[in-house]
């Protein structure tokens, strides 16, 4: 049984032993230590790790709008407002009560959890009786105004947002990078084998049936409501973890964590990587992360006219999405696997 | 008179009547309903493209503000680029040009998109939402790239812009009246449009039953290409008349597809009429709004940006299909 688990997941639990190993690894490359050097977080090795982290924050965020997006066919414009409620919540609950270290974090996350259900519940409710595009431009306004909302707001200190200074020390990214890449990490790996073991379930078999047939599986008789809707909290909940792990990093909660980039930015990842497939998301999330942090200062000259490669950067994948969904729509992940098995034919 | 109609003129008045006893004097009673005549007509000039074309292909095209913007930022362009002023000193004939060139750039591209993009994917609706939605990130991208992400604000008036006329205690723009009449005139002329001509009798056949006037032999995706292109260069004639006041930003873009959005939930999805009232009674409930938020007693600007959502959401819940759609 683990022998055939291992057999045909070997690419995983390879690439999983790869992560784990890779932070010591630049470390013994670079010669700078993985846990930075007498408590301060310099060097090529954590460098590296916090560039990963926040492909992971990415993956898991695209992952859960993939479960909505690719394996639902819901579309949602709204995912940076599930993403921002993460980071504010735990902001709010550090900022104004007494709570801090592990007791404030747990509480933090466990609210958040709770909020970021019950607004996917609300939303969906209110919404996804009516025909799909409801919910696409609902979320998108919701998600907009609250990012006014909160960006203006006296009680979430406005544009300069909180700064998370009570943390426990051990995923403090700033003296414990290394355990806090490690959380994140778990955090992917957990929410893939989640999303996969959904899919696989006959819960998420109705789902694909809504995202091929809504009338044929509510003919069949499911309740096709109950099923979105299950699946833009479970998305929702997901979402705001991954905001959790992002505003820790950062040690800071802004606006900025509810801006409408935090919508695009899993809808792009999860489209150019592959739509409705489990490994497309996260491609699409390191491949776009990394493309954008190792071409941040190319500038390229194009028939005597420069154009700096890092400053456009959206407007190039704005492109690229457009070509993707026009010629590839089912992105990297999809189009190889429709290639191999033409191959196989 | 039906029910909706009855509904909605009595909305409208409960919200003038609201703004009116906010107002400590005519004078700022007129600056209310003036700011929010004007907002409405802008966001008329937005929604209805966004209900017409949804409600003839099922396209809710999520790059209707992103004309907008483009529509400001060339009327901006035009009327302070310092060759075409050494051309054309006269501002008057200047703006003018500038909101003709507004208008053609935004048939153009709305044009293009349908032709080009659009037209390839009406097998596939789900990806149509996610393209437009993709036009208008690079729509906004395109305008940070080749006007640098800073906003401009609109220096060089002319003489419509710059003159102001008295009453009860206060000075109106004239400008802003020309807006509200010229949007008047539109709601008028594009229901005229729709009612009265050939091709406005092929677009509402069209949103009654599509595949039917296509078995008569009408060739409908003429007409897609020809009402999105209207709908693009009406949303740009409205960027290019707002710029003179808002000036060009690319923040424009999401604020107005939003209230757009709005309108259209309000409306009625794929209603004219209701898109042409859901306008008037969003601006309206906006400036009061900016009025009643902005009091010492609430203190709480913010509330007013919350006014379209807390619309959408009422609206949603009591009726879905909004004051003049059908049901659902």
């Amino acid at each position: 049984m683990l022998r055939r688990t291992l057999a045909s997941n070997w690419f995983y639990v390879v690439l999983m032993i790869a992560l784990i190993v890779l932070p010591h690894a630049i470390g013994w490359v670079s010669g700078d230590s993985p846990f930075g050097v007498r408590g301060r977080p310099v060097g090529q090795s954590i460098y590296w790790q916090g560039i990963l982290i926040e492909v992971f924050v990415l993956a898991v965020l695209a992952m859960s709008y993939n479960l909505v997006f690719g394996f639902t066919g819901v579309i949602s414009f709204g995912h940076a407002l599930f993403f921002g409620v993460g980071g504010y919540i735990l902001g709010i609950v550090l900022e104004y009560t007494d709570l801090t270290g592990e007791v404030g974090l747990l509480i933090g996350i466990g609210l958040t959890l709770i909020v970021s259900a019950v607004l996917g519940l609300v939303i969906g409710l209110v919404t996804l009786r009516l025909r799909g595009v409801y919910f696409a431009m609902f979320t998108l306004a919701v998600a907009e105004m609250f990012y006014i909302f909160f960006s203006r707001l006296a009680l979430t200190r406005a544009e300069d947002g909180f700064a998370l200074t009570e943390l426990p020390v051990w995923i403090d990214p700033t003296r414990s990078r290394l355990t806090f890449y490690y959380i994140a990490l778990a955090l992917l790996a957990v929410t893939f084998l989640f999303i996969r073991r959904l899919i696989f379930s006959p819960t998420g078999a109705v789902l694909l049936a809504v995202r091929e047939n809504e009338e044929r599986a509510r003919t069949i008789g499911f309740d096709t409501l109950r099923f979105k809707l299950l699946a833009i909290t479970v998305a929702g909940m997901i979402a705001s973890l991954a905001g959790l792990i992002q505003v820790i990093l950062n040690k800071k909660v802004g606006p900025e964590v509810l801006n409408v980039s935090n919508t695009i930015d899993p809808l792009l990842m999860t489209i150019i990587g592959g739509a409705g497939t489990f490994t497309g998301p996260v491609i699409g999330a390191a491949g776009l992360h990394l493309g954008d942090r190792l071409l941040r200062d190319l500038v390229i000259e194009v028939g005597g006219a420069s154009i700096d490669i890092g400053a456009n950067w959206a407007l190039i994948l704005g492109i690229v999405f457009i070509l993707v969904v026009l010629v590839f729509p089912y992105g990297i992940v999809g189009t190889f696997r429709r290639w191999r098995t033409r191959q196989a034919k | 008179m039906r029910p909706n109609i009855l509904v909605s003129v009595a909305l409208l008045v409960a919200v003038v009547a609201f703004g009116y006893f906010l107002s400590p004097d005519l004078g700022s009673f007129g600056i209310t309903i003036m700011s929010g005549l004007f907002q409405g007509m802008l966001l008329f000039l937005v929604a209805s493209g966004l209900s017409i074309i949804f409600g003839l292909m099922d396209v809710l095209n999520f790059a209707q503000g992103a004309y907008f913007m483009v529509g400001a930022y060339v009327s901006y362009s035009v009327h302070h680029s310092p060759d075409v002023m050494a051309a054309i000193p006269d501002p008057n004939i200047r703006f003018f040009l500038s909101v003709i060139s507004a208008v053609a750039v935004g048939a153009i591209l709305g044009g293009l998109l349908e032709r080009f993009l659009l037209r390839p994917l009406y097998a596939r609706p789900v990806f149509q939402i996610v393209l437009t939605f993709g036009v208008a990130i690079v729509m906004t991208e395109a305008v940070k790239f080749i006007w640098s992400t800073n906003p401009y604000s609109w220096t060089v008036l002319f003489s419509l812009r710059d003159q102001s006329f008295q009453l009860f205690g206060q000075s109106f723009g004239v400008y802003r009246l020309v807006v509200i009449g010229i949007g008047f005139a539109l709601i008028i002329l594009i229901g005229l449009l729709l009612q009265r001509t050939r091709i406005g009798i092929i677009i509402r056949a069209g949103v009654e039953d599509r595949e039917m006037v296509e078995a008569l032999g009408i060739n409908v995706r003429m007409v897609f290409t020809l009402v999105f292109t209207i709908g693009c260069a009406v949303a740009s004639f409205g960027g290019a008349i707002a710029a003179p006041f808002l000036g060009a930003s690319a923040g424009l873009a999401n604020l107005f597809l939003l209230s757009a959005i709005a309108v259209v939930v309000l409306g009625g999805m794929g209603s004219y009429a209701g898109t042409a009232m859901g306008s008037l009674l969003l601006g309206l409930a906006l400036s009061v709004m900016q009025v009643f938020a902005g009091k010492p007693q609430i203190g709480l600007p913010v509330l007013a940006s919350m006014t379209p959502m807390m619309l959408m959401i009422l609206v949603l819940l009591v009726r879905p299909g909004g004051l003049f759609g059908k049901g659902r």
